[in-house]
């Protein structure tokens, strides 16, 4: 019975959740226009919550540049996608501090971390656990008896690290998918809810390209960023030098719960956005397009596909948190033209031309930003 | 805790309150933004205009534009007009201001999206308005709009302004041509009024009948309509010898063999020894009809007194006039007539021959007065061909003056023939070559065969053909033409050869 609670119990949640999604459906439609008003106004963030926000986020992002040197632009890109909600896909050659990022990360969040090392022999199973048989007493019969019971993989975590993703086979990197969407896994008949929040990290080395299975579109698409981690400049590395191989070991500490994160979130997401940023962000992701009539030249001639509308969320969402961590309390151009290389360079698939010419995606975005009108 | 709980209608007012006092601090820089497009878009109007008229007065030093200067300041004032007015017109609103504000402040869409959300009572819309009007409270109208054009702007518009006072005080060398051509316009005018008096004096000429008043009037007149839209000196030359071509063509190919044979009768009758014959020979010179009639009179009164041989010697004299007169069918029939009747001795029939005589006579006046008419026309619009080709050689400076002026040519040792000498160029006198003591070497087109032995100077003006400037083909072809048909009429061509010879001017006159 035992097992059988613990395995039904996350679906309850999900259900009471979904009630709880259509008890407030039903009171915005039942005409009650001023209650939901007073509602939205209760849960909109006050100026006491935006500077809970501004300190936990400058406390984190100091805590994370003390211990990881030389790779400020990662963690502030770390930083948007965190308080936006969504997951990184961090690439650079190893020895970059990928790993050690987000291990100092957990840390500083106080969240429960899971390392996955993706290899060709890792089985989706090994991900998001398996269903095994175990003995357990029999109070009737006073006796034991076998019994199914779910063991959770290591998805089950706040912040997953998924190293060198794209080292297992499709199939092991689909484990991933529904997780990263729905925030769910489903073994068997059962979908058990991740907790919350869930943080997926993933990380890939450009190099040594033999033997590895690169991510399909779809699936790159749910990554909110993707941030390439760059080789550290000189004096960064003689910091490192001074803060790693010395005696002490430098350990982060603990800024934020996984519910401040969460309520962090909220927070960012209620930064307002004026219409013709709104408009801004559309004709950017348009311009990604090699069909539309606005995109540049070289889109047009290298792109094969443009960002998805999941880029545009990217756009605008970690645009608000950028906001937030400059100390506006609105979304202004230049946050859209901040967050486009990141939100958007793993969403422009290339074609064979532009591969061929060794275009970047990086190039056409910077084409994109500077064609694209601001009025 | 629903005490706890801050009232929504407390805080829409303490939005809205906040909305109106965003509104009112953007008025000062909305004027501010305001004044500052009125005096940009002059400035621009300024110096676009004066680019335009750069432009214009540019084009003005290569093709000649008498009117260049009034259109290009014109246009210039439009162009300035059309910008004050938009920018009167155009005043930016207030979420345009924000949003230029905005950029000019480096605010980063503050403003804007305070405005677009001023009635938004979210706490955070709230905090972002108060953010907004904060940074904006840093800055003021004054300060951060500049109302100083900017060097660039300045720079451009002293450019502009440099190039057009370069294009005004040096001498535009299209003005040489424009002054030649309100010269040549000038003398058109003159000419055309000339013409214009001259077709007035042939219009009340009441010795000529009304349809070759009128054929002559349409000539002159179409003429007249052409000369305004000449726009060179060849193209009026070409109308005016067009006119005169079409006058020659309304002359009578036989008139000057008709004069001539007129004048060799009286000249023959003045020689007789009988009184009235030789007045009536007199008059037959002169043209008077009443003269002829009375010395017609008195020589029918007279037959009955003389005797048949006096009357036969009468007869021969008469008769050998009429021989004389044979290129004048009708006054040859006349005096033949009259010689008959002299010979026979019958009043009657010398009052009949008598009427025949007047009868010619008056037709041949009437054919004399319409080739003078014509000759008139003709030379009206030979005077004008002439004074517009003469000022134009005279501004040239290389004008000679070898040329003569038409004039009256006489008959020498014989009887004066009113009218007869008149002569214009290139239509009477004699094929002559000067030699030009100027610079211009004249080379006189060959005229038109004048009656008689007639000295007739020759002006060749319009015959000339002067070195560096042509005269236009039509002007020579139709003296040519004119000159050939009268020869093959007056000469014993056979039928064929003659045909042959029109046909071949005729193409020539077809090529032009």
């Amino acid at each position: 019975m035992a097992n059988k609670s613990e395995s039904t119990s996350p679906q309850t949640g999900i259900e009471k959740a979904k009630e709880a999604q259509l008890e407030n459906l039903n009171t915005h439609i039942g005409n009650d226009v001023a209650i939901s008003e007073i509602q939205a106004e209760a849960e909109q963030p006050g100026e006491a919550d935006i500077e809970t926000f501004t300190h936990i986020a400058q406390q984190l992002e100091k805590e994370l540049c003390s211990i990881v040197v030389g790779q400020e632009r990662v963690i502030r890109e770390l930083l948007l996608a965190l308080f936006a909600g969504g997951h990184v896909l961090l690439e650079g050659v190893p020895g970059l501090g990928k790993t050690l990022l987000v291990r100092t990360l957990s840390d500083a969040l106080e969240l429960k971390f899971a390392r996955i090392q993706f290899t060709p022999d890792l089985m989706p199973a090994d991900i998001v656990g398996t269903t095994i048989v175990s003995e357990q007493s029999d109070h009737n019969t006073a006796g034991n008896r076998r019994v199914f019971s779910f063991q959770p993989g290591p998805i089950f975590a706040n912040i997953v690290l998924a190293d060198e993703v794209n080292r297992a086979t499709p199939k092991t990197q689909s484990a991933l998918l529904e997780g990263m969407q729905e925030h769910t896994v489903s073994v068997g008949d059962a979908t058990r809810p991740l907790p919350k929040p869930f943080f997926v990290l993933a990380t890939q080395n450009p190099l040594e390209m033999e033997g590895t299975y690169p991510l399909p579109e779809a699936q790159l698409d749910r990554f909110l960023f993707k941030v390439l981690v760059r080789f550290p400049k000189a004096q960064d590395l003689m910091r490192i030098i001074d803060t790693t191989v010395g005696s002490q070991t430098l350990q982060a500490k603990q800024v934020a719960s996984g519910e401040q994160l969460m309520h962090l979130i909220e927070t960012a997401r209620a930064v307002p956005v004026a219409t013709h940023v709104k408009e801004y962000a559309v004709r950017l992701l348009l311009a990604t397009h090699p069909d539309q009539e606005d995109a540049p030249d070289s889109v047009r001639k290298y792109v094969r596909y443009g960002a998805s509308p999941r880029g545009l969320q990217a756009l605008i969402t970690t645009s608000k948190v950028r906001a937030l961590l400059e100390g506006r309390y609105n979304v202004s151009l230049e946050d859209l033209q901040n967050v486009a290389f990141p939100s958007l360079r793993h969403r422009i698939i290339l074609n064979f031309d532009g591969l061929a010419d060794g275009v970047t995606p990086e190039d056409l975005i910077e084409t994109i930003i500077e064609e694209t009108s601001t009025s | 805790m629903a005490t706890n709980a801050p009232s929504r209608h407390a805080a829409i007012a303490y939005d809205n309150t906040d909305g109106e006092r965003l509104i009112e601090t953007l008025h000062p820089w909305r004027r501010r933004l305001w004044f500052q497009q009125i005096l940009r878009w002059t400035e621009y109007g300024v110096t676009i205009g004066i680019l335009c008229v750069c432009f214009l007065l540019l084009i003005a030093r290569f093709i000649p534009w008498a009117t260049s200067s009034y259109w290009a300041f014109g246009f210039a004032g439009v162009i300035l007009l059309i910008a004050i007015g938009a920018a009167l017109w155009y005043r930016p609103s207030l979420a345009r201001s924000a949003y230029y504000m905005d950029i000019h402040l480096a605010l980063h869409d503050r403003l804007s999206t305070a405005w677009e959300l001023r009635d938004n009572s979210a706490p955070i819309s709230v905090l972002q308005r108060h953010d907004a009007l904060q940074q904006l409270s840093k800055h003021t109208p004054a300060a951060s709009i500049s109302l100083w054009p900017g060097r660039k702007r300045l720079l451009t518009f002293g450019i502009a302004a440099i190039a057009l006072a370069l294009l005004l005080l040096i001498p535009n060398p299209m003005n040489a041509v424009l002054q030649q051509q309100a010269a040549f316009q000038a003398r058109l005018n003159r000419q055309i009024a000339a013409i214009n008096q001259a077709r007035t004096v042939i219009d009340n000429r009441t010795a000529i009948s009304a349809q070759e008043r009128a054929l002559i009037d349409k000539i002159l007149r179409e003429a007249l309509a052409r000369l305004p839209q000449s726009s060179s000196e060849e193209q009026a030359q070409q109308s005016l010898a067009q006119a005169q071509s079409k006058l020659n063509q309304l002359r009578d190919p036989q008139a000057s063999q008709k004069a001539q044979a007129r004048a060799n009768a009286s000249s023959s009758l003045q020689n007789s020894s009988n009184a009235n014959v030789s007045n009536t020979g007199k008059a037959l010179a002169t043209g008077d009809s009443k003269a002829l009639a009375n010395s017609l009179h008195n020589l029918a009164s007279q037959l009955n007194n003389l005797t048949p041989a006096q009357r036969a010697q009468l007869a021969q004299q008469i008769e050998r006039a009429a021989n004389q007169a044979q290129d004048n069918s009708q006054l040859s029939s006349a005096l033949h007539q009259l010689a008959k009747a002299v010979a026979d001795g019958k009043p009657g029939e010398v009052s009949d021959a008598t009427k025949t005589i007047e009868s010619a006579a008056a037709q041949d006046s009437a054919n004399q007065a319409t080739t003078n008419s014509i000759d008139q026309a003709s030379q009206s619009l030979q005077n004008a061909a002439n004074a517009i080709a003469a000022t134009s050689d005279s501004s040239n400076g290389q004008n000679s003056s070898q040329s003569q002026t038409p004039g009256q040519g006489q008959n020498p040792g014989q009887t004066k023939a009113a009218g007869q000498g008149q002569g214009i160029s290139g239509q009477s006198g004699q094929n002559n070559t000067n030699n030009n003591s100027g610079k211009n070497e004249q080379v006189f087109v060959p005229g038109q065969v004048g009656s008689g032995t007639s000295n007739i100077s020759v002006d060749g003006s319009t015959s000339t053909v002067q070195s560096g400037k042509p005269v236009p083909y039509s002007q020579v072809i139709a003296q040519y033409s004119q000159m050939a048909h009268d020869s093959i009429n007056n000469s014993n061509i056979p039928p064929d050869l003659k045909n042959l010879i029109q046909d071949y001017f005729n193409s020539l006159e077809g090529r032009q």
